[in-house]
């Protein structure tokens, strides 16, 4: 506390706006979607309808479960850029399953849909295990490891199908194989599905990541891997969990863009990988690892959902919006910069302004 | 000083604000077409937009352009913003003939009409029209034009095929062949996919020119893979190689003035496009297109004799 000792009186006196510049930097994301939200309201009248809101957290609910996932990865201090490919793999393998039905015992078989998910699902969480892997184990660099599963993942999507779109996902009654449209495409309570797979998920990775020792462990390893290890977590464990979470997060997706096209095509979910760590960032996680949370990045998601939503309406260009979009992401990045310096200058303040009060 | 300057900046800027909202405002009033294309970057995507906008502006619509780049999730979102701005209609040139009939139909069930336009979907009775350039039509004339420049005496041809998955090149070659093998004296001496692109096409030609002596003539399934075969046969030195395409983009239509391209066939996209916006217009006003959901369109023959009258896909003279 030396230093604080010293500091001149002026900036002293600031201390109530300097703690009002910090929150405002900490809920960053929240305030920019609300202005967000206000201008497109402003300028778009059909923005702000029930209808549009339930088609806007529909989108929105894409990116926010890949985010969700890509979330763990970060705090770990790594990346996962595989997750679009995934999300297409995942596609393909539910379209095969409905469509083409199963190898089995020199005949073919249909599954029912929820076996057809559940395949879908297992064969991603096994590529998740192999990014684990890589990085654990092999010490491949998290960057090279997926970016490697993200052709992998794509060329074997590609290969499912030699490329061509598994129409007509419906399924037929004779095959009792019909009700996969559902899981994109239902509402329950006035919301689409996908937004409450959306908000189970993120009420589950909150708990995860605020209030189980696991979660607590995600942050430690990200902090500071040699004293995570030193203290006795296990890193690689850990590291593998937060890869086959992204892995599974990226499934669902997979599922959910398959049922509402009723189709799956292999180039399903080209760069989402790009969508999602925009969210994560924009939600105030650190590349570096360590700091950040899940609701930072639903906000994130919000955040890039609403930007592109509202573009369109306004028929903005194409071209503009990808520059819009860009340069958001590196303006919330320049603030997240900020944020850490300023915290490292105002938070010795705030607390021991707050230990003469109870002094 | 600087602080009065600094309120008479914000005043100026909210004035231009509040005058762009006002404008904003009175154009809204007007029923609005959205029109999904896959790419605004592509001369023949752009034109085919460029022309649904102009005709939909002067019929006193409020026009939205959008490009789905190929992929039928972006198209899925795309065709959801319409109907939450409660656009009256869409024009689409969609991204999949599989992959977008969930979103046509879920369009139709909002009462937003589709028309589809270039390119059809594998489903009758959702969209209002589905009008298309006639491919098949489109490749024998220029095969037929193709035969002819190599002459009874045939030789040996080499042909680009286009992305294998995609129906289009299915249909132009079947239309090639249905021509070309009518003369036994025509052999194909190789057939390579360039995936519709220049430089694949290139370095394709460059290999067949290496690997076939004599080589005569080159059709290929498009005019961008035409062009790349156009500056392989260049480089290589070799002279008189005939040369076709299909789609007839202004690039073409200059190399087959400079007499590098033999001929190509002309997609008639504009006028496709602006059939589409008039029947759109006429289903809004009196409930009916007058004509069936599935409309052909032939395709127009271009050579060096009647280049000049082609301009940016549409027939000018």
């Amino acid at each position: 506390m030396s230093s604080t000792a010293t500091l001149p009186r002026s900036q002293a006196a600031n201390r109530p706006a300097l703690r009002a510049a910090l929150l405002l930097l900490r809920g960053r994301a929240f305030f920019v979607l609300i202005i967000l939200l206000a201008l497109f309201s402003a300028m778009a009248p059909s923005f702000l309808t029930a209808n549009n809101l339930a088609i806007l957290t529909k989108h929105v609910s894409i990116s926010a479960i890949l985010a969700i996932g890509m979330t763990f990865v970060v705090l770990t201090g790594g990346i996962d850029l595989s997750v679009g490919s995934l999300a297409g793999l995942s596609g393909m393998v539910i379209g095969a399953t409905l469509t083409q039905g199963v190898g089995f015992a020199g005949s073919r078989h249909f599954p029912p849909v929820l076996v057809g998910m559940l395949i879908a699902i297992a064969v991603c969480l096994a590529v998740g295990l192999i990014n684990g892997w890589l990085v654990t184990k092999a010490g491949v660099a998290p960057f090279i490891a997926t970016l490697g599963t993200l052709y992998i993942a794509r060329g074997a999507a590609l290969l499912i199908s030699d490329g061509k779109t598994f129409p007509n996902l419906a399924g037929q009654a004779s095959r009792g194989n019909t009700g996969f449209p559902l899981l994109g495409q239902a509402f329950f309570l006035g919301l689409p599905a996908p937004v409450w797979i959306m908000l189970v998920l993120f009420a589950l990775a909150a708990f995860v990541a605020a209030k189980t020792p696991l979660g607590r462990q995600v942050y430690a390893v990200g902090g500071n891997e040699r004293a995570a290890r030193l203290v006795g977590i296990r890193v690689s464990r850990v590291i593998l969990f937060t890869y086959v979470a992204s892995a599974f997060c990226a499934s669902l997706v997979g599922l959910i863009i398959a049922s509402q096209l009723e189709a799956a095509h292999p180039a399903t979910g080209d760069s989402f990988e790009l969508n999602a760590i925009a969210a994560v960032v924009l939600g105030g996680t650190s590349l570096m690892g360590g700091r950040g949370s899940i609701g930072g990045s639903l906000i994130g998601a919000c955040v890039i959902g609403v930007l592109s939503d509202g573009l369109v309406m306004l028929g903005v260009s194409e071209f503009w919006q990808m520059v819009i979009k860009g340069s958001v992401i590196i303006f919330a990045v320049a603030v997240d910069q900020l944020q850490v310096k300023l915290q490292a200058r105002i938070l010795p303040l705030i607390s021991q302004n707050r230990s003469e009060v109870t002094a | 000083m600087q602080h009065r300057l600094r309120i008479v900046r914000m005043s100026l800027a909210a004035a231009i604000l509040l005058a762009s909202l006002g404008c904003h405002r009175a154009e809204l009033s007007k029923p609005l077409i959205v029109i999904l294309v896959p790419s605004r970057d592509n001369p023949f995507f752009k034109a085919e937009a460029d022309a649904a906008a102009a005709r939909a502006t002067a019929l006193g619509y409020r026009v939205r352009v959008d490009a789905h780049d190929d992929d039928a999730y972006r198209q899925d979102n795309l065709i959801d913003a319409a109907i939450a701005s409660n656009a009256a209609a869409i024009i689409l040139d969609n991204a999949g003939a599989d992959s977008s009939i969930a979103a046509v139909r879920r369009a139709t069930k909002y009462k937003i009409p589709c028309f589809l336009i270039d390119r059809e979907i594998d489903a009758q009775g959702i969209a209002r029209a589905q009008i298309i350039a006639d491919n098949n039509q489109g490749a024998r004339i220029v095969a037929a034009e193709f035969a002819s420049a190599l002459g009874p005496e045939g030789g040996n041809y080499a042909e680009l095929l286009g992305r294998e998955s995609d129906t289009n090149a299915r249909v132009r070659t079947e239309g090639f062949h249905a021509v070309l093998d009518n003369n036994p004296k025509l052999v194909r001496v190789s057939a390579q996919s360039a995936n519709w692109s220049q430089s694949e096409a290139f370095e394709k030609t460059e290999t067949i020119l290496q690997s076939h002596q004599g080589i005569r003539g080159i059709i290929a399934g498009n005019d961008t893979m035409a062009l790349g075969a156009v500056a392989a046969v260049k480089s290589s030195g070799h002279t008189g190689i005939i040369i076709t395409g299909f789609d007839g983009s202004p690039d073409a239509i200059a190399a087959i003035q400079a007499g590098e391209m033999r001929a190509t066939t002309l997609q008639p996209a504009v006028v496709i496009a602006r059939m589409a916006v008039d029947e759109a217009d006429a289903f809004l006003k009196t409930g009916s297109t007058g004509k069936p959901e599935r409309q052909v369109i032939p395709c127009d023959l271009v050579t060096r004799e009647n280049a000049a009258d082609y301009s940016n896909f549409e027939k000018v003279r």
